[in-house]
């Protein structure tokens, strides 16, 4: 469990905080240490929700201005889990999407939001789609998938990350509906 | 553990349950992956992470290798346990395992492939000095079959060369029935392994099924765990199985397992596997039947007898290490025997019954385990096989593992669905399963009938 000492901690957090990068993940064995720099905009995919522990709020005090979130799995701790901490861990919650529409993942795989690597994303927060737009890919061993809309409606939201495992049916873009928009989307809404 | 450390557990049900628990006990992190059906369900619940690779049908989530892999890649597990069934024995899913850099825990996709082809391990077994049923060559249409038959004397089998669970599998009695089964054979094979390859065997009636649990490592060590009986079969499905076998004496015993660890060393066989064999009643002989290389529904069995955990083995030789335990450490002790709960109706001709369960109570004791996944509330779905739970009792002799059977089936209340549990009651209450008077057709010429006729109770 001790792949990494307090004061490597320190060390690595002062690191970050100096460089040009928002974000760090960082895995050795069962350690895993995700930091993100001003409180991280997007949610992050959570892996491993049951038997976390959050369990070094002793060092995030030392460094307030660094908002950090160091986690071992371990099952037999879920005991000290505090009710913060455990809010925390809640996955996105279904109650974010309601008067959205969901554009969920048809299958499971990696998702990408461009066509091709450096090209623009099909999509960003404020486009208008109609249900046959294109709006990310999700590649499944080297099988690239374009998913389209379903919907029409400007994106508010996007939940998932680029290059990131996405599951089946996981909510991948959350659509605001245009008035007097397409049939499937009030459909969606009915239902 | 050297290499593993989060492994995937791509499968469902008890057995997903069964491999997540060995998880735990080993210190490993385990995903399980789901389908739409299962993403509540109990294996869900336990897993350090589940992951929804798909719709319920098993075409769509259990059985596509390209989703399990990415899904093992996407959660940084380094390891897939493919438990039973669904992708166990095709080879590519091991095969896909071996190009990612993803630990297979099985056999190796070779042996996978070389012992999936039943012409070809009847070669191997015959080639190492241990019987085979007389039988033939591939044979292409029923005259050729009709030779192959007078040869080696009606009754015989058709079986598919692909085969496996009975499919592709008639019996012949004469030589006018011969073309027509023969037609019916090969295309129940072609459609259930896209293979229509039909070979003749010839059939003993009063046989028993045992089978010899067997483990190999890395470095050609093989050791065996003793045998199985399973010769309560309907439609070639095993519904009770018990270790040791009641019909083997310690010197059949020593060369049965014998043989199967012969087989095992010729092919370098890696990780747990079950050589079966047919054991003809009347003659005292015992031919060798198939390879089975996955873990095997009845493992457990082997577990209560020799007290060593087949899944720890399991990941202990996948990650490069040997045994626990070397031969002369395996000892059997005592009898264990296994009742699989299925979700079917044995009133009415043991069909399927899917649905809610308003209610499980499982028995508890020591020596009765439960492997299940099942709850009360559980929805029973139509899309996966109909095991709900496995029922194993020892005892320190074949008798008290029947008398505390008998008393865990009456304990064990499950309201909502149909089940086995009469018809398991049924059998640990007749005599001719009580003095050991079973053969492998026994349930099914003779037992159904009585059941049927005396209304589940055998005293009438």
């Amino acid at each position: 469990m001790d792949a990494i000492s307090q004061d490597e901690v320190i060390q690595i957090l002062k690191m970050v905080e100096e460089s040009s990068f928002d974000e760090l993940c960082l895995e050795i064995g069962d350690f895993k240490l995700i930091l993100k720099k001003h409180g991280g905009s997007e949610p992050v995919q959570r892996p491993f929700q049951t038997g976390e522990v959050f369990a070094h709020h002793e060092v995030a005090q030392e460094q307030p201005s660094v908002p950090m979130d160091v986690r071992q799995t371990e099952p037999e701790r879920m005991a000290s889990v505090s009710e913060r901490d455990r809010q925390e861990m809640e996955p996105i919650g279904e109650g974010q999407e309601e008067g959205y529409l969901a554009i969920r993942s048809p299958m499971l795989g990696t998702f990408y939001r461009a066509p091709k690597p450096g090209a623009p994303p099909f999509v960003e927060v404020g486009r208008w789609v109609s249900a046959d737009d294109s709006v990310c890919i999700i590649e499944v061993m080297k099988l690239f998938n374009t998913v389209k809309a379903n919907v029409r409606g400007r994106i508010a939201k996007i939940c998932a990350e680029n290059g990131q495992m996405v599951e089946y049916q996981q909510t991948l873009f959350l659509v605001e509906e245009v008035d007097g928009g397409g049939e499937t989307a009030k459909e969606e809404i009915a239902s | 553990m050297k290499g593993i450390s989060r492994v995937l557990v791509a499968n469902r049900g008890e057995i997903a349950v069964r491999i997540i628990r060995t998880c735990r006990e080993l210190g490993l992190e385990s995903v399980v992956t789901v389908s739409e059906t299962d993403k509540n369900s109990l294996p869900a619940r336990l897993a350090d992470r589940a992951v929804c690779i798909g719709p319920s049908s098993p075409m769509d989530s259990y059985l596509k290798v390209d989703a399990i892999i990415t899904a093992a890649l996407g959660t940084g597990s380094n390891a897939i346990h493919p438990g039973y069934g669904f992708l166990a024995e095709q080879p590519k899913l091991a095969e896909a395992c071996a190009t990612h850099g993803l630990i297979f825990v099985g056999p190796k996709a070779d042996d996978l492939r070389k012992m999936g082809d039943k012409l070809y391990a009847r070669k191997i077994a015959g080639g190492v000095g241990v019987s085979i049923i007389p039988g033939s060559e591939l044979v292409h249409n029923p005259e050729e079959a009709a030779d192959a038959a007078k040869r080696v004397g009606f009754p015989i089998l058709l079986k598919a060369a692909a085969g496996g669970g009975g499919k592709g599998m008639k019996i012949v009695a004469r030589a006018e029935d011969l073309s027509p089964v023969f037609d019916e054979a090969s295309g129940e094979a072609l459609s259930a392994f896209g293979d229509d390859r039909i070979y003749v065997e010839h059939y003993i009636a009063n046989a028993r099924h045992i089978e010899v649990q067997i483990i190999g490592d890395r470095f050609g060590n093989i050791i065996h765990l003793f045998e199985r009986d399973c010769s309560l079969q309907r439609r070639y499905q095993k519904m009770v199985e018990e270790a040791p076998s009641p019909a083997v004496s310690p010197e059949l015993r020593e060369e049965i397992c014998e043989a199967a660890v012969r087989i095992g060393k010729k092919i370098g066989y890696e990780n747990a596997g079950t050589v079966e064999f047919l054991l003809d009643q009347d003659h005292g002989r015992f031919y060798f039947l198939e390879m089975n290389t996955r873990i095997q529904v009845e493992h457990p069995v082997t577990e209560m007898i020799s007290g060593i955990d087949l899944v720890k083995e399991q990941f202990r030789v996948a990650d490069g290490d040997s045994f626990s335990v070397s031969q002369e450490e395996v000892r059997l002790t005592g009898h264990a025997i296994e009742c699989r709960i299925n979700a079917e109706s044995p009133g009415a001709g043991f069909s399927p019954c899917p649905g809610y369960i308003t209610e499980w109570k499982s028995p508890t004791g020591e020596d009765v385990r439960v492997d299940s996944h099942c709850y009360s509330g559980y929805f029973v779905s139509p899309y996966y096989d109909s095991l709900l739970a496995k029922l194993i009792t020892r005892g320190t002799d074949r008798r008290e593992a029947i008398d505390l059977m008998q008393y865990a089936l009456a304990n064990f209340v499950v309201s909502g669905i149909d089940t086995t549990i009469p018809f398991h009651q049924f059998i640990m209450k007749h005599t001719d399963y009580l003095d050991g008077n079973v053969s492998t057709n026994w349930i099914e010429n003779r037992l159904v009938k009585e059941y049927e006729k005396n209304g589940g109770n055998p005293f009438r």
